[in-house]
């Protein structure tokens, strides 16, 4: 059974925005465990100056279409529809999609029943999640993630190194944009993310990575990136 | 039932191949299983909105298999067929419904005809409306409480019956979101409705037109043409 990823962007009204989110933690976040197969997994704050106000990303661990399903029915027409009339009362929309991983991803599968729901605190984690739309073929898009990208930064040494990929998703047929692909990146070092904000120059096309945004050029040249910042009690951080 | 709502942005050099891509394929591989359909397969009318966008409707008969085709998209048989999708659409937006209590039904998916059968095109009335914050529940009690009735009444104006009345479910797409599928039966009314001012009447307080703005004021329509082979006119 294919694991699914529910990824929900949410725009919340501004007002509401602590409720909103004591909501996620306070109750959303039990009633999920309720069932052994759903937990949240994780609750992004849209990094503050690096986008759009008041943007929360949530990821929920679904464990199959069947079990997505009767999470729908719970939340539309059943015991979690009140909770969510309350959470869209404090957010104008919410726009989401199934994710399940590509087979290099490291993230495969969860395993729920080991996802904490207790809201225990952590230090806040920074990632940034690159959403691409290729102009190619989206099986070549991802293959090029996989060799041009994610196999050099796994070898990049540990201090030079920016990101840890830690998963890599395609949207689940019939639920969001195709071809879209995602990397959720957790930021390892936020001094060399300060120099790739700062850095004017373009990078060098003989050596990785400038040899990886020249030849990506022919699959893609439209993406996204988001800074998305944990929570303190996210249950993945 | 699931109801599985795609819209392409086609490749114009390409609009016959790919509607042959469902025809061909797509249909006739769902059919080989049970528990998914192609039920319709619709054009935006030219000079209503973009161009060359189809929007096509996959019945399928549940979450889990919703999950199995979505498999054999990702890895399976149809990973192919997906493949040369993608040359031919420059991209789609999709996204998954559920029937409103109140809807019509379209029966069982077993009824629906897989070979592509020859009909007059039909057009609808695609309506997406998304309602205010907390305001869904209202929404959908009042949409079909006051207006389904009024398309239903001997005197209603537009000549028009909801096929299909739908919700986007959580994760799989824009939320809240309601869709209406509406089949108009006579032009007449749609041309009157395109080239003249709103009835006073129709906008007056008490009126659906007017109520309704409590709950939302934000809606999308959309003229669809079936494809005369489309397995649902």
């Amino acid at each position: 059974m294919t694991m699914l990823f529910m990824h929900e962007t949410h725009k919340v009204i501004g007002r509401y925005a602590e409720r909103f989110e004591e909501l996620c933690r306070r109750e959303l976040m039990g009633a999920l465990a309720s069932s052994d197969d759903t937990r949240l997994l994780w609750y992004f704050n849209h990094a503050m100056g690096s986008g759009p106000a008041y943007q929360v990303v949530t990821i929920t661990g679904v464990a199959g279409g069947g079990a997505w399903e009767t999470l729908t029915r719970r939340m539309i027409s059943g015991d979690l529809g009140d909770l969510v009339a309350e959470l869209d009362s404090c957010r104008y929309a919410v726009q989401g999609k199934l994710l399940v991983p590509v087979p290099w991803s490291a993230l495969q599968d969860v395993r729920l029943g080991e996802v904490p729901t207790d809201g225990r605190e952590h230090d806040l984690s920074i990632f940034m999640q690159d959403t691409g739309w290729p102009d190619a073929p989206l099986d070549d898009y991802i293959e090029m993630w996989d060799t041009e990208y994610w196999q050099h930064m796994r070898q990049t040494p540990p201090d030079r190194r920016l990101l840890d990929v830690q998963a890599c998703f395609r949207v689940s047929h019939g639920t969001g944009v195709r071809p879209e692909a995602i990397l959720l990146q957790k930021v390892v070092n936020t001094s060399i993310l300060g120099g790739l904000l700062t850095r004017a120059e373009k990078p060098d096309p003989t050596t990785w990575p400038g040899s990886y945004m020249h030849r990506s050029l022919d699959v893609r040249d439209q993406w996204e990136s988001k800074l998305l910042r944990t929570s303190r009690w996210s249950p993945l951080f | 039932m699931l109801f599985l709502h795609e819209t392409h942005s086609v490749v114009g050099r390409a609009d016959e191949q790919f509607e042959a891509a469902y025809r061909d394929g797509w249909l006739p591989a769902l059919a080989a299983g049970s528990d998914a359909r192609l039920l319709w397969y619709f054009e935006l009318a030219h000079g209503t909105g973009l161009s060359y966008r189809v929007v096509t409707v996959t019945g399928v008969e549940d979450g889990a298999a919703w999950a199995r085709l979505a498999d054999r998209v990702a890895d399976g048989d149809l990973r192919s067929w997906a493949r040369h999708r993608d040359g031919l659409q420059h991209s789609s937006a999709s996204r998954v419904l559920t029937a409103l209590p109140w809807s019509p039904e379209v029966g069982s998916l077993s009824a629906v005809p897989v070979d592509p059968v020859d009909h007059a095109p039909v057009l609808y009335m695609e309506d997406t409306m998304w309602p205010f914050p907390g305001k869904i529940r209202s929404y959908i009690e009042a949409a079909g409480a006051i207006y389904r009735k009024a398309l239903q009444a001997p005197d209603s104006q537009m000549h028009m019956s909801i096929e299909l009345a739908l919700q986007t479910l959580p994760g799989a797409g824009r939320y809240p979101e309601v869709t209406l599928l509406q089949k108009l039966s006579d032009l007449p009314p749609l041309i009157r409705l395109l080239t003249n001012d709103t009835p006073p009447e129709v906008v007056a307080p008490g009126s659906w037109m007017h109520e309704a703005l409590e709950l939302r004021d934000q809606w999308q329509s959309r003229i669809l043409r079936s494809a005369p082979w489309s397995p649902l006119p």
